[in-house]
């Protein structure tokens, strides 16, 4: 009998220090990630630093901004050295406002329907398929999906979206703004993108006697083996930067 | 002038090598010429550069002693966890320093010190820690004996030599055993004979 070869998916190498050991070599190609945190956990900063290592190696990038308007989002990253302007004027890295993108489609109302939301992820696709993106972000999947009155609805999005963009090979994070990374917290704001999506990571902070420290943990990746350890985080000038939590000091006080 | 402790170098010079793990004990009266004497031969004999992490005292105040000594501070980063402690203590006219909020933010340092060794990819590179004392006020002894484990792991794996301070006699003895037990080498001045 022939032995069965260990069978390894191709990785999309974040480039994130600390970040592809964890997941032993990288996301799994074509994966949609939800990247759950509380607000100054360095969601927004690990995501664009994944589209510039993406755009570094050559690859097309696209950043779909629902929280700020994409000027504030650029002029908040340019304090970073890890960000190259000139990704973006050579468009490796393609920053979209989804307030913009509402407006193409005629999405003026408060909550969508299902038509809108096929018209969301056919507007997000094509660009992804025009393009030839390789690695999104849409920062963040919490704020479109309070326009979506159900669950039901935000299922079938999100479904339909990590669908396609699979298809298409693009691997993309979907960051969701949670309001408590405690045990006993939910991984989303809505409670089913967790169950739809490829893989969870969730950033958040641990109170030590009154300080804040940063830390990041791969809850879920399917297709890698991969920590599931939490990890100290610190956003320095040349990005984010990790290292394992201390054991002792891993819990809130 | 200040007589450095020759003795250490000689020691520096013969028995450590680039992962070394050196716990160094000092006296209450002595630390800093000892430091001062560890940092002599490490940046004008091994042209090394580093990180200096300052848990004891400000590290304006060390750069300010060690200029007097003329020992050259420029190749040394300074990782300070005690200025952030009082209002204006963060300001500070050298380029060099940069600062942790506080001694129980240890991944902090770690990552701090990690962050800085990057810099220095073209010298040998040391990491200095200034003291298992200081961060023992802040940090309960069981989760300073795992920093510190893991600090010496993580150092020797890169070939980074690391210089641990500490007051033998003033150091929780959980702590102390473990420091035995991951060094890989000794110099001991704790213990100050007053002729």
């Amino acid at each position: 009998m022939m032995p069965n070869p260990q069978y390894e998916r191709d990785r999309c190498v974040t480039g994130i220090r600390g970040l592809d050991e964890i997941l032993r070599g990288g996301i799994p190609y074509g994966s949609t990630v939800l990247v759950a945190g509380t607000c100054g956990s360095g969601k927004t900063t690990m995501c664009m630093e994944f589209l510039v290592n993406g755009a570094r190696a050559g690859e097309a990038c696209a950043h779909f901004s629902a929280t700020e308007p994409s000027v504030k989002l650029l002029e908040n990253v340019r304090q970073f050295d890890f960000f190259d302007m000139r990704l973006v004027d050579q468009g490796l890295i393609n920053v979209f406002d989804m307030d913009v993108l509402f407006s193409w489609l005629g999405m003026t109302k408060s909550t969508f329907d299902l038509t809108d939301i096929d018209a969301m992820v056919k507007s997000i696709t094509d660009i992804v398929n025009t393009i030839g993106v390789t690695r999104l972000v849409i920062d963040s999947v919490t704020t479109l999906c309070y326009k979506i009155p159900s669950e039901q609805l935000i299922r079938d999005f999100l479904f339909k979206l990590g669908k396609a963009l699979s298809t298409l090979g693009c691997t993309a994070l979907l960051v969701s703004e949670i309001t408590s990374s405690g045990a006993k917290a939910y991984w989303s704001s809505f409670g089913v993108e967790e169950a739809i999506l490829d893989g969870i990571l969730v950033l958040g902070d641990v109170e030590r006697m009154g300080h804040l420290l940063r830390f990041i943990q791969v809850v879920k990746m399917r297709g890698t083996q991969h920590s599931r350890a939490k990890y100290a985080m610190e956003l320095t000038r040349k990005g984010v930067m990790m290292t394992p939590m201390l054991k002792w000091g891993a819990a809130n006080d | 002038m200040i007589e450095l402790d020759g003795g250490i170098a000689a020691q520096l010079a013969e028995e450590v090598n680039p992962s070394s793990a050196i716990q160094v004990r000092v006296g209450t009266s002595n630390s800093f010429l000892i430091i001062a004497s560890i940092l002599q031969p490490l940046i004008q004999g091994f042209e090394m550069k580093g990180v200096y992490i300052c848990a004891s005292r400000r590290a304006v105040e060390i750069i300010q002693t060690l200029d007097e000594i003329g020992i050259d501070t420029t190749g040394i980063t300074f990782i300070d966890t005690v200025s952030a402690g009082f209002i204006g203590g963060t300001e500070t006219p050298y380029e060099n320093v940069r600062f942790v909020d506080s001694p129980i933010m240890l991944e902090s340092i770690m990552l701090q010190t990690l962050y800085h060794l990057g810099e220095h990819t073209d010298t040998g590179s040391f990491v200095l820690l200034d003291s298992v004392n200081a961060l023992s006020i802040y940090n309960e002894g069981r989760m300073l004996a795992e920093y510190l484990h893991t600090f010496i792991n993580t150092f020797r794996a890169r070939e980074v030599l690391t210089a641990i301070v500490n007051v033998p006699d003033q150091t929780p003895p959980g702590v102390l055993a473990n420091l035995d037990l991951y060094c890989t080498d000794l110099i001991d001045r704790g213990q100050v004979v007053i002729n």
